[in-house]
């Protein structure tokens, strides 16, 4: 994931609101957007490349788009390509989850002439060859959320898990007073987001911290509740749940429910449904507690931001870590959409009418 | 004495051995894992086995004309959208959302019994494509972003008991009774078998093969849809990843519980057998501290092993 290497970490710090301001964009005045208090961390030197004349086409990558967070991801990006006037036009392709489809589209968005590409890779081996091609011939490339091997890109944005699972870990850690039983909840097997995640929470565990189990959930709520019925068959006592994912924390809190067990501290990102349940049974459950981080479905504005910057020949940072602001009993509520569906991921400038949208059959 | 051993024999032919495994393994997970002995659990085991329970129900129907259905997968995820989207969460639409629900399936399930009987399509293609038009219908729907829920009322069936039995293990096991009685009571059954043991045979014995084998896919996405409604009903909520998991589950369940991928041979106390087996694994090594990865291992190889011994017990029988 995100490299940490210690020497090159964190040579600058810059405001999402300061980097909005590089990239020549004005924000219209008064309005509050979910992205703009965010840290940003500007890692490894800055890049700079000729500047090309405006506007710009500028193409996305998709790497696949079958759940709620992709779908609120290309919100975000199309709002920002409307509200910036050097986009000319936004291209969004669509990689299906097939890791060869995805370097076809890219090669597809070469051949169209576009100034940059935005991508979330499938697999970030099988797109660097492409990616190289296309930053070889002078298009800006700008890998963001999950990261692309190698160097031969323009620029990056992303989170990292190392540090967001070591967030949780400590929150979960503390809710607990450093000691008590818990078990952590993943998403797809195998993955290495929620691998860096929990390697970076067992690191920040007080000794008292006793790991039960680690299982996969797959990111599934249905697939959590029937894990989490087993833990819970197993062990007679579990004080706590990290999961990297609310639809799993939300899963898992619904299987205590259905046992009649009592509500737990439990971690994940911004999935309103856990949320809602939260504000739901926060009164009668002493004990039920949320320490949450999203993974900011609006990341891919920073990519278009930093892409726009570089071809207007501005300097741009090579990798940009974001960190989420954490979401706890005390701001949830300024997060929470009550009447939203539950798969809305709440840390997002999107208002309830463009999610309602976005949401509707 | 004879005739009782003929009948005990009979019995267990019905049952299939897929239930002396279901125990052998029960016994085994007890003994590393105590916790599985506790009744809370046990009915816990149950409540997930009904999901996967009813859509086996279905899968072992066209498994036993000789076909196999693999579009199910995608009509529990589209029976799971669709249903959320039409409740929103309001009681007063549950009859209409099942009603929808179980006639997309019917349709679905002939238009699959069409291609294969009609058109001569190998149903393991003509299904897997409509899974993909299934989920591809999904996703084009909910543009990606699944809303609606279930409503509340749907949470006794979903997570409720009756007499400390999960409501859903009960209408899995009425549902089970319904086609039980279909299969051995019915001429509809019995045409299912010779269709599927030889449909030339049958053909030439008179028996309608086409309208069989459609009957045979339509009841098979109906339960499918029954299936996700139960699943539904669980979580009550939208996900557009929930029948992933179905895809060959369902199969697994159907030839754990001995049936022949060929056609013909197999029983529906089996097949719900398959799934108490299928789903007891799953418990087990959720609940015994191994890996994932060496979960999928265990998982291969007890199906794998459960199968083979299963061969060698059916053709030992005289």
């Amino acid at each position: 994931m995100t490299t940490t290497k210690g020497t090159n970490w964190s040579r600058r710090r810059l405001m999402g609101t300061g980097l909005a301001a590089m990239g020549g964009l004005l924000l219209p005045s008064g309005m509050l957007r979910a992205q703009e208090g965010v840290t940003l961390d500007a890692v490894g030197d800055m890049v700079s490349m000729a500047a090309k004349p405006g506007p710009y086409r500028i193409g996305f990558s998709n790497g696949f788009s079958g759940n709620s967070w992709r779908a609120m991801a290309i919100a975000a990006l199309q709002a920002e390509a409307t509200a910036t006037p050097d986009i000319a036009e936004f291209i969004v392709v669509d990689g299906q989850g097939d890791i060869n489809k995805q370097v076809n589209d890219i090669e597809t968005l070469i051949n169209q002439g576009v100034d940059a590409i935005l991508v979330i890779a499938n697999s970030g081996a099988a797109v660097a060859p492409i990616l190289r091609d296309a930053t070889a011939e002078g298009i800006v490339t700008a890998p963001f959320n999950l990261p692309v091997d190698g160097e031969d890109w323009s620029t990056y944005v992303g989170t990292d898990p190392v540090r967001k699972g070591g967030t949780l870990g400590k929150w979960l850690s503390d809710a607990l007073g450093g000691s008590g039983k818990i078990v952590a909840l993943g998403g797809l097997p195998g993955n290495s987001y929620t691998a860096a995640g929990w390697e970076g929470a067992q690191a920040q565990f007080a000794p008292g911290i006793e790991v039960l189990a680690f299982r996969d959930a797959h990111w599934e709520e249905d697939r959590a509740k029937v894990v989490m019925a087993d833990l819970i068959a197993a062990y007679p006592q579990i004080d706590g749940v990290w999961c990297d994912g609310a639809q799993v924390g939300a899963g898992a809190m619904k299987a205590l429910l259905a046992a009649g067990r009592p509500l737990v501290p439990v971690t994940g990102d911004d999935y309103n449904g856990l949320l809602k349940l939260f504000d739901s049974e926060k009164g009668n459950q002493p004990k039920f507690d949320i320490g949450l981080m999203s993974e900011p479905t609006w990341q891919g504005i920073f990519a278009m931001r930093a892409a726009v910057s570089l071809l207007k020949g501005e300097q741009v940072p090579k990798r940009q870590v974001l960190v989420p602001k954490m979401i706890t009993r005390d701001n949830y509520a300024t997060y929470l959409r009550p009447g939203l569906p539950d798969g809305v991921f709440t840390d997002t400038s999107l208002s309830d009418e463009e999610l309602a949208k976005i949401f509707s059959a | 004495m004879a005739a009782s051993r003929t009948a005990l024999r009979r019995v267990l032919a019905e049952l299939g051995a897929v239930w002396l495994a279901v125990i052998g393994l029960y016994a085994i997970a007890s003994i590393i894992s105590p916790p599985m002995l506790q009744l809370g659990q046990v009915f816990n085991i149950l409540q997930v086995a009904s999901f996967l329970g009813v859509i086996a129900l279905g899968q072992f129907v066209v498994v036993l004309s000789g076909g196999i259905d693999l579009s199910q997968a995608g009509v529990v995820t589209l029976t799971n959208i669709v249903a959320t989207s039409v409740m929103l969460g309001q009681d007063a639409m549950i009859l209409p959302a099942v009603a929808i629900c179980l006639g997309l399936a019917l349709v679905i399930g002939a238009l699959n019994g069409a291609m294969v009987a009609v058109l001569g399509i190998t149903p393991l293609v003509a299904t897997l494509g409509m899974n993909a038009l299934l989920f591809g219908s999904a996703l084009v729907f909910t543009g990606g972003a699944p809303r609606g829920a279930g409503a509340p009322a749907l949470d006794a069936i979903g997570n409720g008991t009756l007499g400390g039995v999960p409501v859903a293990t009960l209408i899995w096991l009425a549902l089970a009774a319904l086609l039980w009685a279909l299969m051995r009571q019915t001429v509809f059954g019995r045409w299912l078998y010779s269709v599927g043991g030889n449909a030339r045979a049958a053909h030439m014995m008179g028996v309608p093969v086409e309208r069989v084998t459609i009957t045979a896919y339509a009841l098979s996405t109906l339960m499918a849809a029954c299936g996700g409604l139960l699943l539904t009903a669980y979580v009550g909520n939208p996900s557009l990843g929930i029948g992933n998991q179905y895809l060959f589950t369902a199969v697994a369940a159907v030839v754990v519980g001995g049936a022949a991928l060929s056609g013909g041979i197999g029983s529906v106390p089996a097949t719900v057998g398959g799934a108490v087996f299928i789903t007891v694994l799953g418990s087990f090594t959720n609940i015994v501290r191994v890996s994932t990865g060496a979960q999928f291992v265990i998982q291969g190889a007890l199906i794998l092993i459960s199968v083979y011994a299963y061969r060698q017990f059916a053709r030992r029988r005289p």
